[in-house]
């Protein structure tokens, strides 16, 4: 029988939702405030030793002689591992586009600081801290390229020999008629921005333990990976093994944000383990090695961007010219980043024609991740940073030139120029209710007071599209080919009815445990509290990919439910056989199968499964004593790009806007965010609660994005932030808690209606301060077109208008 | 071999330059030692001064630590103050108070004698870094620490403070003008303790303010000034300023206490105060945060702020 997912709560037939929608205590909570998870630092393995990575202090050097004797020779040391090593057993990084990765430690020559160059296992970390100590490497500088500029320049180094230029990649897309939308537009608004390095920053970093069986020639790692089924791949391809031996035991993670990297420590502790006769090797990244060569650094852009827009403020055309710095090669898979923003290019506009104009480079930074939000961010700050500079040379109010542009509710679905499919909206709805909550007028009245008694306050409003529930289709621009990202669960019921929900990704903070427990007994109508949800080895789980693209709520409400529709076949099929009835007599209903026709009779599901487990000779024949089911979900309908790039990827379009107003001092030039607000439509809300989180959550980093956090490098390339005394959060004290409302348009095309949205307000917040400071220096013709906008920054701009 | 790793802190401003394995992340080996009397402690770190040995104090451990775990601060031998009883009060003796330099700055701030009588160190105190670091960390350590953004400093030039130092020829006291030397360093010998630090009752009617520009709550300071002066007769009496986060250590700004000193406390003489107190600072310090004449800007905006504040509290 075809597994029809139920397209939105009232769908779901087996009874009333309970818990779906409702403001649920999360399941993950009690072991992660009572102290009990696992996390990979707390875990010892007899007979473990504890890796440490010599790091390389220069961005550019050929390595001429790493002499690791008097390492070796320390009490202590098991294994040292150099690039022979890695050359001898390894394989450099995969990557796409291919061939723009290294060796796990180098081989012949350093492209970053922080690259490792060498590394120890020793009975603890000490030992092999002061190990590292007695490792002697003898460099030849090559000149480091600190800038795409200079990584571009005629005559400028190669860092990847196998090419013979850093342009990882050049492609410029063309979506309609954008010349002639140009040449007959009233006004073009064209400016160039600067995104500086930011990045994810979970509070636990890194860390895993590395088992080489040498008598299997098997790999088995405990670790905190996001994504542990794509590691095992990768690893499988880096460590010549095949995939089948190499098993990732994910273990609950402190955040992730898409900075859980992780491939080079993975590498390296299992080459060191097979160094080291099979013995487990612990690698626990520390704070300094993430912040200088983890994936902590993302997005590290140069934008040169116009818009065309009529008289009457109609915006037809969008063109972008994007330099990305890619840091030293894409090992990171940075260059997605790039790829993403097709997804969602002209946001929630009605933009006709667009030009993506896009030169990677690769460069001596440390090479750049992954990051929430996966590169459509910086892009929104460049498109919405227009929009409010064409409403100030046209003289209309910033809310009311989004809304002259916005799709209508009856143009969806709708294709973008760019070629994604956006499901549902209904933007100017979510303008009027965050309008009507901010009080706009009231909030203009009070800037011009304010700005007549001489401050500087300013007040933005910025729209989105959140890009959910991704496919590698998205990425196939940059070199990712597949479709399809599948993700499944096993539901399986046990002797005493108790029901557990294997999934194939571990806890990171978003609450998706929680979702697929709500769903799961709704649909068996159990309490929340009975369903089991827990996780296991990459090697016996279903196909999944884990959280990412803001996928995984959606993805998983339909593998529970489609898991859950086989299951309530399988049962009918008992039940009708024990009652002597046909399969299309029973039904599902409150937690019973029951006769259709005299739904007194039946049996409850804790009876149909003790029976299947424990009466054989009951079931129907060819029916397995086995009440379990697995479902894998993907997202349907997607397709292949054409030349321009052009598929349905991303599912969703879930929307934002946020308003904000701010005040910066004009004398310290430091901005102090006075009142937040955000209203937003993500479909069928599964779990206010976990939205709330999300939410407020991705405020937080955007808030960091927009006026603190920022990687700095010299000239020379050498990275100048390397603790949090320099790379500043945000903190409960600089973080506004924003005032939400929402509007709920359901999504037609997924389980429930619901959207992608775990990335949310990072699209929206570094766009709408970055607007709302602009407005506050409008009345002194200044204007800030670089994040963060920190008070050194501002003063500076202030001061030079003195 | 020397790298050229450039390391950069808001707190260090100096750059150090580290060798390769300065990237790791855990402390060298040392020895730890932990005497249970002043005595005791004074007799170890004159042995180790003897023997060429380098020791260190151990109090609160918030900046210490993380230069032990980062391998900058090598120590052979840390001494541990902490289980030395007694040296945590903090008292009145006529006029004066006096706290041990092992009272924790959350006891600092948690005194009502020092809210009531040193009004401008309790609100330094509140100032320094976040709960959990007040909680641990030392008063002395501040003071023995001399980090140029520090507030600590800076409130010791205007009140005049006193820090007594014990060492193997016994007890000495320290004016705040001759304690700190420089980025990191004090006047204190390599076998002295400090014990506690003295400062004067706040005056009735004195007015006083301190204000800092730090990026987030809780960071050290870009900049900072903190002051106190009296109306007298109308006119302003006994200014006395100072900045931190600046220069190399707290400094005091006697150009803006003569501008300011006899003149009405009006708006444009704090200006004119404030703008002569920035202008003859040296040459600030530079990090990414923050160049030199920003910081120069932040002092004159602060200490202008100050004296409104410091203004309005006076009597
Ligand atoms: C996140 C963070 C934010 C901070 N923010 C601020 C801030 O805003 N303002 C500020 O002033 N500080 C700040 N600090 C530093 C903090 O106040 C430290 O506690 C203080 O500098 C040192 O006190 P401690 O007791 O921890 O000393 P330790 O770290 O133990 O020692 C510091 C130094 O002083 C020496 N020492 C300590 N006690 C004595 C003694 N009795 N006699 C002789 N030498 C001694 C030690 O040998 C060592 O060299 C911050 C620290 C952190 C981690």
């Amino acid at each position: 029988m075809a597994i029809e997912i139920p397209k939105l709560p009232e769908h779901m037939h087996s009874g009333a939702t309970r818990f779906i929608g409702r403001d649920v205590k999360r399941v993950e909570d009690p072991a992660l405030v009572s102290g009990t998870v696992e996390f990979i630092d707390n875990l010892d393995i007899p007979g473990m030793l504890h890796c440490a990575i010599l790091r390389s202090p220069h961005p550019h050097a050929r390595v001429l002689k790493v002499d690791t004797s008097a390492a070796e020779a320390l009490e202590g040391v098991a294994a040292v591992l150099t690039g022979e090593d890695a050359r001898r057993w390894s394989n450099p990084a995969y990557t796409a586009p291919e061939g723009w990765g290294a060796y796990c430690v180098a081989v012949d020559k350093v492209r970053f600081v922080g690259e490792p160059v060498a590394a120890v296992a020793a009975e603890n970390r000490y030992i092999a801290e002061d190990a590292l100590e007695l490792i002697r490497v003898e460099y030849e500088l090559l000149p480091p390229l600190a800038t795409p500029q200079a990584a571009m320049a005629p005559g400028a180094p190669v860092l990847f020999e196998a090419h013979d230029s850093n342009v990882v990649q050049s492609r410029v897309y063309n979506w309609g008629e954008v010349d002639r939308l140009f040449a007959e537009a009233d006004h073009v608004v064209s400016n160039s921005f600067r995104w500086n390095r930011v990045g994810a920053n979970p509070t636990e970093t890194f860390g895993c333990i590395c088992q080489w069986d040498l008598a299997e020639n098997s790999l088995t790692v405990h670790g905190a990976y996001q994504t542990p089924r794509f590691w095992v791949a990768a690893r499988a391809m880096a460590l010549n093994l095949p995939s089948n031996k190499v098993r990732i035991v994910s273990h609950p993670m402190g955040g992730s944000f898409g900075g859980k990297g992780g491939p080079r420590g993975t590498d390296i502790s299992a080459l060191l383990s097979r160094k080291s006769e099979g013995r487990p090797v612990k690698y626990i990244e520390d704070r300094m090695e993430y912040l200088i060569a983890g994936f902590s650094q993302s997005w590290d852009r140069h934008y040169e961007a116009s818009l065309a827009v009529k008289a009457d403020g109609t915006v037809t055309g969008f063109k972008v010219r994007l330099i990305d710095d890619q840091g030293a090669g894409t090992e990171g898979w940075g260059t997605i980043s790039v790829a993403k923003p097709l997804a969602a290019f002209t946001g929630p506009y009605r933009i006709e024609a667009a030009r993506y104009d896009t030169v990677l480079v690769a460069t001596n930074r440390a090479p750049s991740g992954a990051y929430r939000g996966y590169g459509p961010p910086p892009h929104f700050l460049v498109l919405e940073s227009l929009m409010d500079m064409t409403a100030r040379k046209l003289a209309i109010d910033p809310a009311e030139l989004r809304r002259r542009n916005y799709l209508r509710p009856e143009q969806f679905p709708y294709t973008t120029p760019a070629g994604n499919e956006y499901d549902s909206g209904n933007y100017e709805a979510v303008l009027d209710k965050l309008l009507a909550m901010a009080d706009y007028r009231g909030l203009r009245e009070e800037q011009s007071r304010a700005r007549a008694a001489g401050r500087l306050i300013g007040i933005g409003v910025a729209s989105t599209v959140e890009p959910g529930v991704f496919d590698w289709n998205a990425y196939a621009t940059v070199g990712v080919p597949g479709i399809g990202v599948p993700e499944g669960v096993k539901l399986a019921f046990d002797v005493f009815g108790n029901l557990t929900v294997v999934v194939g990704f571990t806890l990171q903070g978003q609450g998706q445990y929680t979702v697929a427990a709500q769903i799961a007994a709704d649909y068996w109508g159990m309490d929340f509290n009975a369903v089991k949800v827990t996780t296991a080895a990459t090697d016996v789980t279903p196909p999944h990919f884990g959280p990412g693209g803001s996928r995984l709520g959606v993805a998983i409400a339909g593998a529970v439910l489609g898991a859950s529709q086989k299951l309530e076949d399988l049962f009918c099929c008992v039940v009708a056989h024990v009652m002597q009835t046909q399969p299309d007599q029973v039904e599902l209903m409150d937690g019973r199968l029951r006769l259709k026709q005299n739904p007194a009779v039946g049996m409850s599901v804790a009876e149909v499964a003790g029976l299947m487990l424990s009466r054989a000779d009951l079931l129907p024949p060819g029916v397995e004593p086995c009440p379990e089911a697995t479902y894998v979900w993907t997202a349907p309908n997607r397709t292949m790009p054409d030349e321009e790039g052009r598929c349905r990827s991303y599912l969703t379009a879930a929307n934002a806007t946020h308003l904000v107003m701010l005040e910066i001092d004009r004398e310290t030039g430091r901005t102090d965010i006075l009142k937040y607000f955000i209203v937003d439509d993500c479909g069928t809300r599964l779990n206010p609660g976990n939205l709330e989180g999300q939410l407020q959550g991705a405020l937080a980093q955007g808030v960091g994005a927009a006026l603190y956090e920022e990687y700095v490098y010299s000239d020379d390339a050498q990275p100048l932030v390397t603790t949090y005394v320099d790379y500043l959060i945000p903190t409960i004290h600089e973080i506004p808690m924003a005032k939400k409302d929402f509007v709920v348009t359901p999504s037609p095309f997924t389980p429930l209606g619901a959207k992608g949205c775990g990335e949310g307000a990072m699209h929206t917040t570094p766009a709408v301060i970055h607007c709302a400071v602009n407005d506050a220096l409008a009345p002194l013709g200044l204007e800030i077109r670089e994040t963060p906008a920190s008070p050194r920054r501002l003063w500076q701009l202030l001061h030079q208008a003195k | 071999m020397k790298s050229q790793l450039e390391f950069r802190a808001n707190s260090a401003h100096l750059l150090l330059t580290l060798t390769d394995s300065e990237f790791t992340m855990k402390p060298a080996p040392f020895d730890y030692l932990t005497p249970q009397t002043l005595g005791e402690a004074v007799a170890l770190l004159e042995r180790f001064d003897n023997e060429g040995e380098d020791a260190k104090i151990i109090a609160g451990g918030q900046s210490l630590m993380p230069m032990l775990a980062m391998r900058i601060a090598r120590p052979k031998v840390l001494i541990d103050l902490r289980r030395i009883a007694g040296l945590d009060y903090i008292r009145e003796e006529a006029g004066v108070i006096a706290i041990g330099a092992m009272a924790s700055k959350r006891s600092a701030e948690e005194s009502d004698l020092i809210r009531n009588s040193q009004p401008l160190f309790h609100a330094a105190t509140s100032l320094v870094g976040h709960r959990q670091i007040r909680n641990r960390g030392s008063v002395g350590g501040s003071f023995a620490h001399s980090d140029p953004a520090s507030e600590y400093p800076a409130v010791a030039l205007v009140l005049d403070m006193q820090m007594k130092a014990v060492g193997p020829g016994g007890e000495r006291l320290i004016p705040a003008d001759e304690f700190f030397v420089t980025y990191m360093t004090t006047s204190l010998e390599a076998s002295e303790i400090l014990t506690e630090v003295r400062m004067p009752v706040l005056p009735a009617g004195t007015g006083w303010a301190i204000q800092e520009f730090a990026r987030r709550n809780g960071d050290l300071a870009l900049a900072g000034v903190a002051l106190s002066l009296r109306i007298e007769g109308g006119v302003c009496r006994q200014v006395r300023m100072a900045a931190f986060g600046v220069n190399p250590t707290a400094v005091r700004l006697p150009a803006g206490e003569a501008a300011l000193e006899g003149q009405a406390p009006d708006a444009a003489a704090f200006a004119r105060a404030a703008a002569a107190a920035a202008a003859a600072l040296e040459e600030p310090m530079s990090c990414i945060h923050a160049p030199g004449e920003y910081r120069r800007h932040l002092v004159k905006t602060l200490a202008e702020r100050c004296l409104v504040e410091a203004a309005g509290r006076a009597r």
